[in-house]
């Protein structure tokens, strides 16, 4: 048997349905489709692009794709690192624990942003009634732009901070054991062994689960939709992101060729961000060297 | 599939060593035993990680007008039978769940076994375009196919397959994050000589694949396996485009229920913990490998 | 990390999974086959809905599948009509999942005689040209293709009048009779007014309307000409019946009259029973909800007066057959038979849609409804059926008035500066033409 006999069933599907649709859509970003003639494709040029640079509702889920990506990785990854710090001493039931962490890992985005939906209702949802307990409130959760946004973020936060704990954990575990030897016999509290040794330890998962987390925020989708089950992200569109506003140009205008334009300044903007992470990272890393 | 259900694409390190890692333990100065505020913390991170479960299930037992007091009811309450009865007739979470079955088996059957073919090609076997192919292969592994649905979709209109099955499972068999993890999986525990030994006496290479490969590469195929399986149950994005409630799987259904499809919110939440309970169950059953997958992913970056 | 042993065990579990997975699927497809066509002729006819048709509810399946044994009726539905026109798009364009009966909204139908008079069945073939004189003559036309091919059959129209809480409207103080009414509420000003008289008064935190997006939409039904006009040109941006019933409704929004609940939200669904509004503009369709989610505690609770401003039309539907449905002679004597003008009587006295058909406006004349306190929905639907305008529809007349309504709940229920909600109107409005 051939060497390209094992690689083939792989590749006529990777082929097929991996990387034709992603090169096919920069193509149908030049044209008009709409989605019940998508056989009849009128050309555009850059128009779907010049029409999405002067449409304000892009702008709002370009923006709201970046502050949803920050309130909801940020708190992640810090509160990630804080308990695969603490997963790392020595624990009784410690698989219990682990598998505990990544228990939200594994519901889909679908299910647990309907249980959300409904703690986070206004007049009858449980987290408004804790907050009444302490004198806030009631939040409208849905309505209000920020309040809105911290919500959908909690989803995601929720669901993502035990994976990235474990996967911390594992970076601590296999960080070498003579350098907090070395650290000890000189006197370093555990506070410094954590900023001095286990952090420039973890530095390359830290930025490999940066690079994720951006790329996961900036395709951010179920979350938003299922919130509200609007495809407009809110009635002032105050969390609709990319992803989403990608889905309504597509499937609630019927405007294909718009959506892959959309999906094409998505791919090129993951494109820079994990650019400017990596670079960001080799950076520092060489600055460190050099010190 | 979800870029992020996908672990980390480093290198895995070798599964079995476990008496090293043992001994290093033993003598760390870092895996000191844990104070009490330790355990106070985490039992509040299982806690937080825990309770939407719990809620789900308050939630799926009690009744619309339930729902709607204040204050709240904490406790599960006696409907539960009763909402599940009501969303499978409503909703058809059955069929949901059968299609959703057929859709994760299929893609995870596929997927491991093409991932591992090429995986071994790509560890084991010389073969002009390798090193181009496996670049191609490994550069598109972070891009998220989410950007490809639009044409996607078309061709699948092309085909007249919207709301058929065969529409989820043929994409969702294309795993690069796969073939990298099989091909690095096998470059490690696969040693030359084996197969050197195997060519000597005559094997032809399909043969050397079934009797030699497939049972060094099984751990690394059950890893697989496991988080594809789980990764295609949860997905969402494509299936919602390509299938309608009438051929739903599990996550379309629950879009269904988001979407005004059912009034009763406690039907709601009894849809949602119906949909989430066989993945509960898989992760019940193999938690700790699912954990020691994803972990084991993630060494070294 | 799973050692040799460990992983020989998770491989067995999996792959108990899998085959698990394996045999259902197995299973699942004997079984599909057995409910396709089975031996004995017995059909399953697929009817895919939104809103409230109302069969179910007034039992009309269970008597067509009585008179045909070997039917079985299988129905779903969206309840919001957007979503449900989404995923018939989606559907349509990719051949797979239609239903032998599809529901068309009238605000949809210029799209299926105009652009895809291909995907369903001309119903000529089965034999509809001899229906033609059963029907209102624009409920006919209306769903005539450009060749003359008959594309839907109509279901109900939507004359319009305006529903409130009687027990609600005592505690305020204002009149419950609905001659009364009708007169102090002869224009959209006077119900305005009226509104602000109950909201002085109101009993506990209810409001006097529903949602200021139901105002504007059943005032612009009593319009002719709404977002196109006759000779097909796009006018709404500056059609002035429309940008009135603009005004009125923001000037309801900023007044605080409105419960601030987006129809087919969840929310809504609750407001009903909870009684969180005293009134809500009512197209005979509505009465159904309202029965619906208010249930049996709002009984004699309702009363129905007729619509300030004059008579309006809001809706209505038409039951179609896809080309690609799998049973479409069956599915043709389905609809023949729900609209019939016998059924749809049946269906105005149960639910209350109204009927399309003219031999059975003139039946139902008389009708009174218990649920209503009695009142005399014959006549005040009858009557705004006959008075109501022939609307002049167009492509994307639901998409329009959806970002209309969209823009309208911003204002009433984030605050924002009418000028800015009507600025997004008109961006969504360009989005969905695109």
């Amino acid at each position: 048997m051939s060497p390209y006999a094992y690689i083939a069933p792989f590749f006529t599907l990777f082929a097929a349905f991996g990387l034709f649709p992603l090169i096919y859509t920069a193509f149908v970003s030049l044209y008009r489709v709409e989605l019940q003639t998508p056989g009849d494709m009128e050309w555009r040029g850059l128009d779907n692009y010049t029409a999405l640079f002067t449409d304000d509702f892009f702008w709002t889920s370009l923006r709201n794709t970046f502050t949803i990506g920050v309130i909801s990785t940020v708190p992640q990854l810090v509160m990630a690192l804080g308990l695969a710090h603490l997963l790392n001493y020595r624990l009784r039931a410690r698989t219990f624990l682990r598998t505990a962490m990544l228990l939200p890992y594994a519901t889909s985005v679908a299910a647990a942003t309907l249980v959300f939906a409904q703690l986070f209702g206004r007049d009858f949802g449980l987290i408004n009634y804790v907050a009444g307990l302490v004198g806030i409130g009631p939040i409208d959760w849905q309505t209000g732009t920020v309040a809105s946004q911290i919500a959908v973020s909690t989803i995601v936060v929720w669901r993502w901070t035990g994976y990235n704990a474990l996967i911390y954990l594992a970076g601590m575990q296999s960080i070498p054991q003579e350098l907090y030897e070395a650290a000890e016999m000189d006197g370093a509290s555990k506070w410094r062994q954590f900023f001095h040794v286990t952090l420039p330890g973890l530095r390359p998962t830290i930025v490999f689960t940066v690079i994720v987390s951006t790329i996961g925020a900036t395709q951010l989708f179920g979350e938003p939709l299922l919130f509200e089950g609007s495809i407009s992200g809110g009635i002032s569109h105050q969390y609709q992101t990319l992803g989403l506003y990608m889905y309504e140009q597509g499937w609630g205008f019927f405007h294909l060729g718009r959506a892959a334009a959309i999906a094409w300044v998505m791919f090129l903007l993951i494109v820079v961000l994990v650019g400017v992470n990596a670079l960001l990272a080799y950076r520092r890393s060489r600055k460190e060297a050099v010190r | 599939m979800t870029t992020l259900a996908d672990p980390p694409v480093t290198p895995p390190a070798r599964p079995e060593k476990p008496p090293h890692r043992r001994a290093r333990r033993s003598r760390a100065g870092r895996t000191n035993h844990a104070g009490k505020l330790t355990y106070a913390i985490l039992t509040v991170a299982v806690l937080v990680s825990a309770f939407p479960f719990y809620w789900t299930i308050v939630a799926a037992s009690r009744s619309n007008a339930d729902l709607a007091r204040v204050p709240p009811s904490l406790l599960p309450g006696p409907n539960l039978l009763r909402n599940f009865e009501a969303v499978l007739e409503e909703a058809d979470i059955g069929k949901a769940l059968l299609n959703s079955f057929i859709v994760s088996g299929s893609i995870t059957l596929g997927t491991v076994l093409c991932c591992t073919l090429a995986g071994f090609a790509f560890a084991k076997l010389r073969f002009r375009g390798r090193g181009a192919l496996l670049a191609i292969t490994v550069g598109t592994m972070m891009i998220p196919p989410q950007l490809g649905v639009i044409p996607l979709f078309m061709l699948i209109a092309e085909l007249q397959w919207v709301n058929q099955l065969q529409a989820v499972i043929l994409p969702g068999l294309v795993s690069a994050f796969g073939v990298f993890f099989m091909r690095q999986y096998l470059v490690q525990s696969l040693p030359d000589e084996l197969i050197e030994a195997a060519r000597v006496d005559g094997a032809s290479t399909a043969r050397i694949f079934w009797s030699i490969v497939v049972p060094v590469a099984r751990p690394g195929m059950s890893v697989l396996g496991l988080l594809t399986f789980m990764a295609a149950w949860n997905d969402f994005f494509w299936p919602i485009v390509a299938l309608s409630s009438s051929e739903p799987t599990v996550q379309v259904a629950l879009r269904q229920l988001g979407g005004g499809y059912v009034h009763d919110q406690s039907v709601i939440m009894a849809g949602t913990l119906l949909g989430t309970l066989p993945v509960l169950l898989v992760f019940g059953l193999l938690g700790r490998q699912i954990v020691g997958g994803i972990m084991q992913g993630a060494v070294k970056g | 990390m799973p050692t040799a042993r460990a992983a020989r065990r998770v491989t067995a579990r999996l792959g108990a999974l899998v085959l698990t997975g394996a045999l259902l699927a197995a299973c699942g497809g004997s079984s599909d086959a057995d409910s396709a066509d089975g031996a004995g002729g017995k059909i399953t006819l697929t009817v895919d809905l939104f809103g409230s048709f109302g069969y179910k509810e007034a039992g009309l399946y269970a008597e067509y599948e009585k008179l045909h044994p070997n039917v079985t009726i299988k129905q779903t539905d969206t309840e919001d009509e957007a979503d449900y026109w989404k995923s018939l798009q989606t559907r349509l364009a990719g051949g797979g999942g239609l239903a032998d009966v599809q529901g068309i909204e009238v605000g949809r139908i210029a799209t299926v005689t105009q652009q895809q008079a291909d995907k369903f069945e001309d119903l000529k073939k089965y034999g509809a040209e001899s229906l033609k004189g059963q029907f209102a003559e624009a409920k006919w036309a209306a769903a005539t293709g450009k060749s003359g091919e008959v594309l839907g059959l109509g279901t109900d129209v939507g004359p319009e009048a305006m529903c409130y809480r009687t027990d609600l409207f005592e505690k305020a103080g204002l009149p419950t009779d609905r001659e009364e009414l009708a007169q102090r509420w002869s224009s959209w000003d006077g119900y305005l007014e009226l509104g602000k008289k109950y909201k002085a008064k109101a009993p506990g935190k209810s409001a006097w309307l529903d949602s200021v997006g139901s105002l504007y939409s059943i005032m612009i039904g009593q319009q002719k000409e709404r977002y196109y006009s006759a000779s097909g040109e796009l006018i709404w941006d500056k059609n002035p019946a429309l940008l009135e019933a603009w005004d009125r409704s923001v000037e309801a929004a900023e007044s605080g009259l409105s419960a601030e609940l987006d129809q087919w939200s969840p929310q809504w669904n609750q407001a009903f029973a909870a009684g969180s509004f005293a009134t809500i503009p009512c197209p005979a369709w509505m009465l159904g909800y309202i029965k619906g989610q208010a249930g049996d505690a709002g009984q004699g609770k309702w009363d129905i007066a007729k619509l300030p401003g004059g008579a309006g039309n809001w809706g209505g539907s038409y039951l179609a057959v896809p080309r690609a449905a799998e049973h479409k002679k069956e599915a043709y004597e389905l609809i023949k038979w729900l609209t019939a003008p016998e059924q749809q009587e049946k269906l105005f006295r149960k639910v209350g849609n109204f009927p399309s058909s003219t031999g059975a406006i003139d039946k139902v004349a008389g009708t009174t409804d218990p649920y209503f306190s009695d009142a005399p929905i014959g006549k005040i639907f009858g009557d705004a059926a006959k008075a109501a305008p022939v609307q002049v529809l167009g492509l994307h007349d639901q998409s329009i008035a959806q970002q209309i309504t969209n823009a309208l709940s911003e204002v009433e229920r984030k605050g924002t500066d009418p000028d800015k909600a009507w600025k997004n109107a008109s961006k969504g409005v360009a989005n969905t033409l695109g």
